[in-house]
């Protein structure tokens, strides 16, 4: 599921049999037929096309989100965890005081601030997102520098940096991994959530999110549009989280929790 | 226990404070200035211009507006809409305060009972196709969006079925769908929460000690495992109502309700920020307040951790 819906994103222009942006306004809520083999949207555009591009820019905005989050993420993780002190206790504070928000709440905020738009999404995601990510890394560091190849390194006299980039950050890989395929879904649900409120990918770029809040108002005589999307989206969340479901058991037999 | 107390509402006085700035600075640095767009056609009468920005407070200098906004804020006033020059944000609201309360209060009391009631059906059956069936349905319920399955609960019921209004507020018909449809998240969410604690709670001593004494299975299940598993669930509970008022706000959009959630989305559209941060700051609070009731209540609930922390 998962590399279909990446090749779908991938090539979606060179799928896609029609312009997203090329309007017909006789093709307008038009059925689905063999020009337009799911319909046109209000003002006549290929709903299929949509479709596909609207599959590149829900990945590519989960894919952002995803780098900045492991980033920032994983250094201040490691900084809390190496550190200590307080630069812990404010790394702490800031990730608690985060989650104490409602995402939605602050992604109003973001969005207000700056508009809304494609960054106003990553970075309203990327705020709630990396504080996952940061209470991951602090506790991998914290059991880890304590292990005995990271007290051999410190003998050995290697800098702190070098521990933390050579020793440290490859023992993290696997956990990462399987945190970041599964919080791929939850990405994309989120996009696709603000995209639907209007707060997110603005026209005339194509979002399924989008698409759902345009086809429902039709959805008595045209229901194409919102069906379409509404499983595209589905297929594509459910296919990560098995995806993240299964890497998890794969790599990390410890991590079967819950 | 004291010092718990201390630091659990140091924590809610931060949280609070940050979304105080963060509310001030999304209405005082937006791009475009708020009295020309109020001025409108009229943008050459200066004199109307000088009045609008003394009621708005926006000639004085920025800490002077900041503590305005906030012994606003203390009294409860939440400012003036930019939309509707001069109107109160409470009064732009009014109308939502009466609605969204009751969305997101009916969809917790269904999310309880039908996640209690489905979560223990699962744990008593482990292992059977009934629970296998509803882990299936659980699992689609949290990985989907709410509005995906709107979409196809309105298209079903609504317009080929015709069983329910497609939209609106009012009629009691038409708060079924919208709080059904809030609902199903935290229903996922608390299911498959009930079934894990409920079935870590029936292996212990105490469960085979009831058995064993001749206490029926549903005396077992609903006075000895259930009753135990509801602390766990309680620390949750606060987790589940940011869900719900995400829940809410996404279904007032879904079908047109002019709830806090619809009027918050269509004032950052209007550019009326002081409505959207004042509905922010709202939801800010009741989340806030929810989660600190819900620690406080977990403390004195349970006796281990009262002593943990203390």
């Amino acid at each position: 599921m998962v590399v279909f819906i990446v090749l779908v994103a991938v090539f979606a222009h060179w799928l896609a049999p029609h312009s997203y942006t090329r309007t017909d306004l006789f093709m307008s809520w038009s059925l689905p037929d063999a020009r337009y083999l799911l319909g046109g949207d209000a003002v006549g555009r290929d709903i299929l096309s949509r479709l596909l591009v609207g599959a590149q820019v829900s990945l590519t905005i989960a894919f952002s989100v995803l780098t900045i989050v492991l980033i920032v993420g994983t250094v201040l993780g490691t900084i809390a965890g190496w550190h200590g002190g307080w630069a812990d206790g404010l790394i702490t504070r800031a990730t608690d005081l985060t989650l104490a928000f409602p995402e939605l709440i602050i992604a109003i905020i973001v969005a207000a601030i700056m508009g809304p738009g494609v960054p106003a999404v990553i970075v309203a995601l990327s705020l709630v997102g990396w504080t996952g990510i940061a209470r991951i890394v602090r506790s991998l560091t914290l059991s880890l520098r304590n292990e005995a190849f990271v007290e051999a390194a410190m003998a050995a006299g290697t800098r702190p940096a070098a521990i933390i980039v050579f020793h440290l950050l490859p023992n993290m890989v696997p956990a990462l991994v399987v945190r970041a395929t599964a919080g791929i879904g939850f990405i994309i649900m989120e996009e696709a959530t603000l995209s639907f409120l209007g707060l997110g990918v603005q026209e005339p770029q194509p979002t399924w999110g989008g698409m759902i809040r345009d086809g429902l108002p039709a959805l008595r005589t045209e229901p194409w549009m919102a069906m379409a999307a509404s499983a595209a989206l589905a297929f594509t969340i459910v296919g990560f989280n098995l995806f993240g479901d299964g890497l998890r058991d794969a790599l990390d037999p410890r991590g079967a929790r819950r | 226990m004291s010092q718990y107390l201390a630091r659990r509402i140091a924590s809610f006085v931060a949280m609070i404070a940050v979304a105080v700035i963060a509310t001030f600075i999304a209405n005082r640095f937006v791009p475009g200035d708020p009295v020309l767009v109020m001025l409108g056609d009229q943008s050459s009468n200066l004199d109307l211009a000088a009045r609008l920005r003394a009621d708005y407070g926006l000639d004085l200098p920025l800490h002077e507006q900041f503590v305005r906004y906030v012994t606003g804020l203390l009294r409860g006033d939440l400012g003036l809409s930019f939309r509707f020059p001069g109107v109160p944000v409470g009064e732009v609201i009014a109308d939502g305060l009466r609605i969204s309360p009751v969305i997101g209060l009916a969809a917790l009391v269904l999310s309880l009972t039908l996640g209690t009631l489905l979560g223990a059906i699962a744990a008593v059956r482990a292992g059977s196709l009934v629970d296998t069936g509803l882990m299936f349905v659980v699992v689609i319920g949290l990985s989907v969006p709410g509005f995906v399955v709107a979409t196809g609960l309105v298209w079903l019921l609504s317009v080929r079925l015709g069983w329910l209004p497609v939209a609106g507020w009012g009629t009691p018909q038409q708060a079924i769908l919208p709080i059904i449809v809030a609902a199903i998240g935290p229903i996922a969410y608390f299911a498959r929460l009930t079934r894990t604690f409920l079935l870590e709670t029936l292996g212990q001593d105490y469960v085979r000690t009831a058995r064993a004494k001749g206490v029926p299975e549903r005396g077992v299940v609903l006075h000895h495992a259930l009753r135990n598993a509801t602390v766990p669930l309680l620390t949750v509970a606060g987790i589940m109502m940011g869900g719900l008022i995400t829940g809410t706000i996404v279904v007032e959009n879904i079908f047109n309700i002019q709830g806090l959630g619809r009027i918050a989305v269509t004032s950052i559209a209007a550019r009326d920020y002081p409505v959207t941060m004042g509905i922010v700051l709202l939801f800010t609070l009741f989340y806030g307040t929810i989660n600190l009731l819900v620690d406080i209540a977990y403390v004195l609930v349970d006796p281990r951790i009262r002593l943990a922390v203390s």
